[in-house]
């Protein structure tokens, strides 16, 4: 589709349309080639099939929580809450797999089973607690989840006492947490169906059009018929809901309920939709792009580690490219009202 | 005061010969004269469009002239900037407010030119400034309020006293009554008049013809950027002054659409909303268009959203195809086959970075045969798109264009494609031509003829004095709320429907506080 786009624009003005495409979209393949080449170059097993899985492994809880926040993006919303929601799910859902354990040893599959409703039901009561705020309370988002957000974190911390949940089902541990089947990570091959989910409902489903025209003006979304309402709230409750779910999976990653799990996924995750093109102002961004994006992401970090960067500057580093990705999302806007 | 200005009665202030002013290939203004003089109230007439804002904007140095001369106490002045203007002794009260919001009366009162005590703002000093100023005014506000809990009114009577506290010369004042009660606007003219004694020079805008009378010493009048006239009031009936302002043109530009009224398929009974409307009640059948005129916050565009659910209904209800809805909202009204376009079409109908095609098939994706499981039957609507677009020549002919890149014209062509996406019962259109070049109007006329052939009932809310008395089969005049009266084809006429605007029998006569029409 964005191809055709492409062709029927170069016909009227191949330059201009040439430049905003690139604007649009091909500034981050472009990037994404040269990291690749300069952290090649710096260290040879970049490329390598080892540190390629290694990257599938360590960007797989990114790009769901990337996919959740894109489409609270898109609607021109917000969630800072991920990472306190992937801390909550990490208790919650670690405690309940420990206590069926405790009752049931020899039933591991039921209590993974448990653990993985548990995340989901976490997930479903934190994005109905964004969404009161945002739709029904009409309280700015970045207000509202920033506000739940610290709510999730007491919580989290009330509920742990601060304390790591071990005991988690050894099945959970070893093949959801780093398991690999055909040589690929168990997690990701569980995302994948997930993320095709959401890329149905952005792209091909009634839901994904509306979150659009309400993201890019939300009066005329109401003046053509659609309660805004009832689509904020089912987004929020999709991205909080993917978040618990990349937390149930962190979690048979790092082997244990961790109360301060996923303190990065805020930032990161908006970085990444950014960087991939959603807009702050709502109304934009794909699925392809936040995927490029979250790879971008990856990436970079993985690079990094490889050439013995250490994650202090690397965390100077992301702010700066956060930075530049907001600047070229004004350029973008800037373009698209010439 | 200032002594070095010479502040002899009849001196011009600031003048503008032959102004003309252009957008493009637009001539927003052309070969205007205007002279405001010492001691003068003078009026500018004119319809919505008719220049009047451009020149305020000349005169005020917002904008520079493209043809003519403009001159300041006698001098040449054509690079002249607001800055200048007002140090000149130019004071302007305009539609939208330069108050800043959050802080108090007497802060903006004084801003931009505090009293300084050591360099700090000498707040007593303000105060008393404040006080006194209003005082003149017989105003007895608290000036430590914050601007943003005044009424508008207030607000109003703010900026006045604010235009005041600058240095004499000349005011402006853009409709300053639009926002006044009755004892409010009475204190106003006061003030006016005794500014006039004083020999301050006046440019008033309004569209009450009582206020004219009473004001008024000249008055220019401006239709389509041209001088249709200038009078001195005394020696002009008022039957001149309305023909200067809608002149006559363009009646075969509209078609003739038969009436043929069906059902009635809308019927609104004794409807209120807040304080816009006031009972209004009227009968809309299938096949025929209704209009709906009167001035600029008379409460039709209020009427028009509250039978859309975007406006409160605080009483009455209305009756849609026999079903009687007291609770409009959007989703509802649109299922039960009523759409409202709004006048404001970018604000409030279009994703302006999405594409064509994504905006006209917005409201047909809640209907079930578009969408299959949550699933967009992207081949049926792209056909759907495609035949819209053709049908309404939109151009460029691109349905994944980003409907903030067309020209206004054809943004009004994608709502109206969004409208015709499929059958409806009722359409309201609020200010359908706003903005948009004479062919997109023919092409929405045909479309509005097409409508009324397949038995539609069209309300049609509308500014545009021309369109009002050619389009509809019949019309409604709203003055403050009310309907006046209900005009058959053979009374559209203009000077009738401006002067029920304006609150009149056509013969001149005041008409009774909120007379209904039944």
């Amino acid at each position: 589709m964005s191809e055709d786009r492409a062709t029927s624009g170069l016909a009227k003005s191949a330059g201009s349309n040439l430049v905003a495409r690139i604007m649009r979209f091909g500034a981050l393949p472009i990037v994404l080639v040269i990291c690749v080449v300069v952290f090649q170059l710096g260290n040879d097993r970049f490329l390598s099939q080892i540190n390629v899985l290694n990257m599938t492994q360590q960007g797989v809880f990114l790009m769901l929580i990337a996919f959740g926040q894109m489409i609270v993006l898109i609607a021109g919303g917000f969630d800072l809450s991920v990472g306190a929601v992937v801390a909550m799910t990490s208790i919650i859902s670690a405690k309940a797999m420990v206590a069926v354990t405790g009752a049931m040893p020899d039933a591991a599959g039921l209590a993974i089973t448990i653990g993985f409703i548990t995340a989901l039901a976490v997930g479903l009561g934190a994005g109905l607690v964004n969404a009161i705020g945002v739709a029904v309370l009409k309280v700015n988002a970045f207000i509202v989840t920033l506000a739940t957000a610290s709510i999730f974190q007491g919580l989290t911390l009330v509920i742990s006492q601060g304390i790591q949940v071990s005991g988690l089902p050894r099945p959970f541990i070893y093949e959801i947490g780093s398991g690999r089947f055909l040589g690929i990570p168990v997690a990701a091959l569980l995302a994948i169906p997930v993320l095709f989910l959401v890329y149905l409902a952005v792209h091909h489903m009634r839901f994904g059009r509306y979150l659009y025209a309400i993201g890019s003006n939300a009066k005329s979304a109401v003046v053509a018929g659609i309660v805004v309402n009832r689509q904020l709230l089912k987004a929020y409750v999709m991205c909080s809901m993917i978040t618990a779910f990349s937390g149930w999976l962190l979690t048979a990653r790092v082997s244990s309920g961790e109360p301060l799990l996923g303190g990065e996924f805020p930032l990161n995750s908006i970085a990444a939709a950014v960087i991939g093109g959603c807009s702050l102002r709502g109304g934009e961004g794909t699925v392809l792009g936040v995927f490029m994006g979250v790879v971008f992401i990856t990436m970079l970090g993985n690079g990094m580690d490889l050439l013995r960067i250490g994650s202090n500057y690397q965390m100077i580093v992301l702010g700066i490219v956060l930075v530049g990705a907001v600047v070229l999302d004004r350029y973008r806007a800037a373009g698209a009202a010439n | 005061m200032s002594p070095d200005i010479n502040q002899k009665e009849g001196e011009t202030i600031v003048s503008l010969s032959n102004a003309s002013k252009f957008y493009g290939s637009f001539a927003a203004l052309k070969d205007v004269n205007l002279n405001l003089k010492r001691g003068e109230v003078h009026i500018l007439l004119g319809e919505n469009g008719a220049g009047k804002s451009t020149v305020v904007s000349l005169i005020t140095g917002v904008n520079r002239l493209d043809e003519g001369e403009r001159l300041l106490h006698g001098r040449p002045a054509p690079y002249m900037t607001p800055i200048e203007a007002r140090r000149a002794g130019i004071n302007a009260v305009l539609q939208d407010f330069s108050l800043a919001p959050a802080l108090t009366m007497e802060e903006n009162y004084v801003l931009g030119r505090e009293p300084l005590k050591l360099g700090l703002v000498d707040r007593s000093t303000s105060r008393a400034e404040t006080v006194s100023a209003l005082k003149k005014l017989g105003l007895e506000f608290d000036p430590g309020r914050r601007v943003d809990t005044l009424s508008r009114a207030e607000q109003q009577m703010l900026e006045i006293t604010r235009a005041l506290g600058g240095r004499p010369g000349a005011l402006i004042l853009d409709e300053p009554t639009a926002a006044l009660s009755h004892d409010e606007s009475e204190r106003l003219f006061e003030v006016i008049l005794q500014l006039r004694a004083e020999n301050w020079a006046i440019l008033y805008i309004s569209h009450r013809m009582e206020e004219v009378r009473r004001l008024g010493d000249v008055v220019t009048i401006l239709r389509d950027g041209r001088m249709s006239g200038h009078h001195r009031l005394a020696d002009v009936s008022n039957e001149q002054l309305i023909s200067d302002m809608v002149g006559r043109e363009m009646g075969d530009f509209y078609p003739h659409i038969p009436h043929q009224p069906g059902e009635p398929v809308l019927e609104v009974a004794k409807l209120t909303s807040g304080s816009a409307v006031q009972r209004a009640s009227l009968t809309l059948h299938a096949g025929e268009i209704v209009g709906l005129g009167g001035l600029v916050g008379c409460g039709k565009t209020e009427l028009a959203r509250s039978l859309f659910g975007l406006c409160d209904i605080t009483e009455g209800h209305i009756v849609l195809h026999g079903r009687t809805i007291t609770d409009p909202s959007p989703a509802t009204m649109l299922k039960k086959g009523l759409i409202y376009l709004p006048q404001d079409r970018r604000g409030e109908a279009l994703a302006l970075n999405r594409s064509i095609s994504e905006n006209i098939v917005l409201e047909v994706l809640a209907g079930s045969d578009n969408v299959k499981a949550g699933f967009v039957r992207t081949g049926k609507l792209a056909q759907l798109v495609d035949g819209l677009l053709a049908r309404l020549n939109v151009s460029p002919r691109d349905p994944n264009k980003k409907v903030g890149e067309l020209s206004g014209g054809n943004q009004q062509k994608v709502v109206l494609g969004r409208a015709l996406s499929r059958e409806r019962k009722v359409y309201v259109f609020d200010e359908p031509t706003t903005g948009i070049d004479v062919g997109a109007r023919r092409d929405f006329y045909r479309e509005l003829e097409a409508l009324c052939a397949d038995g539609a009932g069209v309300l049609l809310v509308t500014s545009d004095l021309q369109e009002l008395v050619h389009m509809p089969h019949r019309a409604f005049v709203m003055h403050e709320g009310h309907f006046v009266v209900e005009l058959a084809k053979d009374q559209l006429q203009e000077e009738i429907v401006v002067a029920y605007a304006f609150g009149e029998t056509p013969e001149g006569e005041q008409l009774p506080e909120g007379e209904l029409v039944q």
